[in-house]
């Protein structure tokens, strides 16, 4: 990991390790559903609980995505004001803005906190093997915490540094440069 | 009026148990309140996704909901037993059975977050297919749709494939193959639209699946007394009855109509409905496992649902 | 204070907190919560909170969304979009306004294998539009007619937005899939036509047509071609469900890329990760608008607004048009997909009622909100080049996709008039 990204700092590799852990898991849902078809299809047998994991785990990789998204900013949002104003009226939007994000992730983090409670009382299993609900709604939960984190750190970058929202990689300015 | 309860379930607002169950349960709590309590009612999950309407009940936000407790595996143990099949062939007197059995053995502790208000079972469900099944083996090696955990349960026990699809893509997972067969009420080959995909009936009372409506505590608390009273005469094991029956007669004219349309009905012999039961029974000790695992003493509930069951005249 | 006021308020509320930019998916989540406390009380309204998000994110009927996602960003990342518009250019570059209809033909074949327009419009800029700025086409038509393009993602099948509607209203999603194929044709052609007549003049000469440059450029398209018949073909000829389409298709573009040495394990990741991103954000809006659409609910709004619409008596069509034009209306600032959550609750109902075609209601609908994905103020594939393509003003995209605007109107009524065109083929399914 160092070598690949020399210039990341800290928070940069526990973010980028974080999507890359969450990304995988979205591979492996993937691969589970084709499993499961082929089972299903070949074998006349479909895999036990494939239904119930696959929903679940990705509900885990989305969670945990929230962190991802915090950070880089690339929520779906409109960017017509923003892009209207000057410097320092955007720093003060995006300061806004990423204050109701994270006041909004913290409400839900509170909330499902809740929920996971409940569930580890509750019983809740998968249909077939029944497995506990509890460990993936945890899961979950420990998502958004990351998320909190990530959000707020976003937000002190846009408080300091000034930083835009969003980081889409745009295209090679120089190879336009040419054409002038 | 005084007070507008909001009731959320998850059904269409045309089918059978919402026009011959829930709505008329609705419209004579009005009545009976003299027009002082308004029922506003949220159907096909407006407010909230099926699995969700117990914690929605719960939590205050809806005041009541129609609860399918099938849809959540290991959360109502106790309540599962009614999910088991061949216990009983009759919905109506179950359905009274199920209300005060659930209520006097560990229902209250199970649902304590809410009132429970009516239990509402569709007439025995039966099994559908493409090509005939009539006794357990045959559905080894079959993808099958099951109603509810305990069919998903009693399908794999038997070496068939359970298939997890919610209802309304039943047609499509039957279509394309995915599923071979389902278990499901008879009134739902219509509302589902399922007669051509599985003509093939087996024709014996199967399953039930009981759904139940719950009020959430605090808004029946804060009702006044007398409204209390059209509350409670309506959360009774009458109304229990009431309400299956009105299910009941829909799907039993579903029967009669498909018998009409030329479907396929096998009769199982004595030998494969004793076969059937005998299938069945792994699932009453798993049940059993389950609820003394949780702290309940599992043959003296079984012994009451039984009990129960007699004295409604609904034994299978 | 009545419901009909709070609900107006809401929307007065999101739409303050959208052009402040916080995020659409929160700033209806907020609202939801707001407003149902307002509505209701709010403890239950926080509880919200517990239950509809976790119940949006393990939802196994939305799982195909991500599927789709990553099998368009792994399409992508493994070259496939440079080698459509490549082809493109070889057979339709000797036109005038070559490479326009190039661009519409990339778009095209681009949307046959991603299920987002945002992700087909982000593609795309970044392939096409450098080469039409080279060639010296103004910044208007060309951020234009990738705009326009762009909006097929979500009219070709895979989509998202049809799998939304196919989800909310119980439709079949493969059948919507395959009843989109047409109109997505039809759309392609059109566009062209106004690349040809609109823009042609103004366009620079083309390239000259070279047949072996054609032909090599089609060898390199045939992996498109592959995908795009085994997810549609599985659909229609009813082998697999939807869900297990978009699974198959996203790991086969992944094997694919692998055999052509275009995927490396560390592309591949990145592909992951970046899937994720997308869905994420996806979710969110997902999420949010689900908790607004429970607000809604509880003021009964939508219920009069249903019942209002069944009494009108405008008569079939009339009502038809009424609700269209109030998807039109609010397409210009809500972005699609939350529309759909929002709005076809609504209307659905009324449709049925109107005895209207589910499977053709779901295709009219999605070519409606499309159509709110290029007007201003609120045009995500008009943001989403503009966030690229840093350097053209969101004003001057705007003014670029003008025809196409038009030009997709008169698509509309031309379906609407001629639904056989959207049913004939989901129709000879099985
Ligand atoms: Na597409
Ligand atoms: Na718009």
């Amino acid at each position: 990991m160092t070598i690949e990204s020399p210039n990341l700092r800290p928070i940069d590799r526990v973010v980028q390790f974080v999507e890359r852990i969450a990304g995988i898991t979205l591979g492996l849902v993937t691969l589970l559903v084709v499993a499961s078809a082929i089972g299903r299809y070949g074998f006349a047998r479909p895999l036990p609980d494939a239904f119930d994991l696959s929903r679940l785990i990705l509900g885990v990789a989305i969670a945990w995505g929230l962190a991802s998204v915090g950070w880089h900013g690339t929520h779906i949002k409109v960017d017509l004001l923003a892009q209207a104003v000057g410097p320092r009226a955007r720093r003060w939007i995006n300061v806004f803005a990423w204050l109701v994000l994270l006041a909004f992730t913290i409400a839900l983090t509170w909330k499902i906190g809740n929920r996971v409670e409940a569930a580890m009382g509750g019983g809740d299993t998968t249909m077939d093997l029944r497995l506990p609900h509890w460990p993936f709604f945890a899961a979950i939960w420990l998502g958004l915490v990351a998320a909190v984190f990530t959000t707020a750190l976003r937000l002190w970058r846009v408080l300091r540094d000034g930083v835009d929202l969003g980081e889409f990689d745009g295209i090679d300015e120089s190879l336009l440069e040419d054409q002038k | 009026q005084e007070v507008t309860l909001r009731l959320s379930h998850w059904v269409p607002p045309t089918i059978a148990p919402a026009s011959r169950g829930i709505n008329p349960w609705a419209e004579s709590v009005q009545e009976a309140s003299d027009g002082r309590i308004a029922i506003q009612i949220f159907p096909a999950q407006q407010m909230g996704k099926a699995p969700d309407h117990y914690d929605m009940a719960a939590q205050g936000i809806v005041d009541i909901a129609y609860v399918n407790p099938g849809y959540t595996a290991g959360r109502f143990p106790i309540f599962s037993l009614t999910e088991i099949p061949f216990m009983t062939d009759d919905s109506v007197g179950a359905a009274k059975a199920i209300h005060t059995w659930y209520s006097e053995n560990g229902g209250l502790e199970e649902m304590s977050d809410v009132k429970l208000c009516f239990v509402h079972p569709h007439a025995p469900g039966a099994l559908h297919s493409k090509v005939a099944i009539t006794s357990p083996e045959d559905i080894a090696g079959k993808n099958i749709r099951p109603a509810h955990a305990t069919m998903a349960r009693f399908v794999s026990l038997l070496g068939g494939g359970p298939v997890q699809v919610p209802a309304p893509e039943a047609r499509e997972a039957l279509s394309k193959g995915t599923a071979e067969a389902v278990t499901f009420p008879w009134g739902a080959m219509y509302d589902f639209n399922l007669t051509e995909e599985v003509p093939v009936h087996l024709d014996m009372p199967f399953y039930l699946s009981s759904q139940v409506m719950v009020m959430n505590k605090n808004s029946y608390d804060r009702l006044s007394d007398e409204n209390k009273a059209v509350i409670d005469e309506h959360c009774s094991p009458e109304w229990s009855g009431k309400v299956a029956q009105g299910w009941a007669d829909a799907d039993m004219e579903a029967r009669d109509q498909l018998m009409a349309d030329g479907q396929t009905f096998n009769t199982p012999t004595e030998e494969e409905v004793a076969a059937w039961r005998e299938a069945a029974m792994p699932l009453i000790d798993e049940w059993k496992e389950t609820v003394t695992a949780r702290g309940g003493d599992a043959d003296s509930i079984l012994d009451a649902y039984k009990a129960a069951l007699e004295a409604n005249d609904a034994a299978y | 204070m009545t419901n009909g006021f709070i609900a107006s308020g809401g929307f007065v509320v999101l739409f303050a907190l959208m052009a402040l930019r916080v995020p659409i998916g929160i700033a209806m989540g907020i609202v939801g919560v707001g407003g149902f406390a307002m509505v209701v009380h709010p403890v239950p309204a926080m509880n919200l909170l517990s239950q509809s998000p976790i119940s949006s994110i393990t939802d196994f009927n939305l799982t195909l969304i991500p599927f789709f996602i990553l099998m368009g960003v792994l399409a992508t990342n493994s070259g496939m979009s440079a080698e459509l518009f490549r082809a493109g250019r070889a057979w339709l570059g000797g036109f005038k306004g070559g490479l326009g209809l190039a661009s519409v033909g990339a778009c095209g074949g681009f949307a046959a294998i991603c299920g987002s327009s945002v992700a087909t419009a982000a593609t795309m800029t970044k392939i096409a539009y450098p080469e039409m700025k080279k060639a010296g086409y103004p910044d208007a038509a060309a951020t234009g007619i990738i705009a326009a393009g762009g909006t097929l993602g979500i009219l070709i099948p895979p989509s998202v937005v049809l799998a939304i509607y196919g989800f909310i209203t119980e439709t079949d999603i493969g059948m919507l899939f395959i009843a989109g194929v047409v109109p997505g044709i039809l759309a392609v052609l059109m566009y062209m036509l106004t690349v040809r007549v609109w823009y042609g003049r103004h366009l620079p000469p083309a390239d000259k047509f070279s047949l072996s440059e054609g032909l090599a450029a089609l060898r390199g398209v045939w992996a498109v071609g592959l995908l795009f018949i085994a997810v549609i073909l599985s659909i229609y000829f009813g082998v697999v469900t939807a869900t297990e389409a978009a699974a198959v298709g996203a790991l086969l573009t992944a094997v694919i890329g692998m055999l052509r040495g275009r995927l490396t394990w560390s592309t591949l990741l990145d592909s992951l990760v970046e899937a994720l991103r997308t869905s994420v954000a996806i979710y969110t809006v997902l999420i949010g608008a689900t908790l607004f659409g429970y607000f809604l609910a509880v003021t009964q709004v939508p219920q009069e607004i249903t019942t209002f619409l069944t009494e009108l008596g405008a008569g079939r069509y009339g009502t038809l048009a009424l609700i269209l034009l109030l998807f039109f209306v609010m397409g210009c600032f809500l972005d699609a997909m939350a529309m759909i959550i929002l709005m076809v609750p609504i209307v659905f109902p009324v449709i049925t009622a109107l005895g209207f075609d589910p499977v053709w209601f779901g295709i009219i609908v999605v070519m409606t909100v499309e159509l709110g994905l290029i007007t201003p103020p609120v045009g995500m594939n008009v943001y989403v080049i503009n966030s690229i393509a840093h350097r053209v003003s969101l004003v001057t995209i705007f003014r670029g996709v003008l025809p196409f605007v038009t030009i997709d109107v008169l698509r509309l009524i031309l379906l609407i008039a001629f639904p056989a065109l959207v049913l004939a083929l989901p129709g000879s399914m099985e």
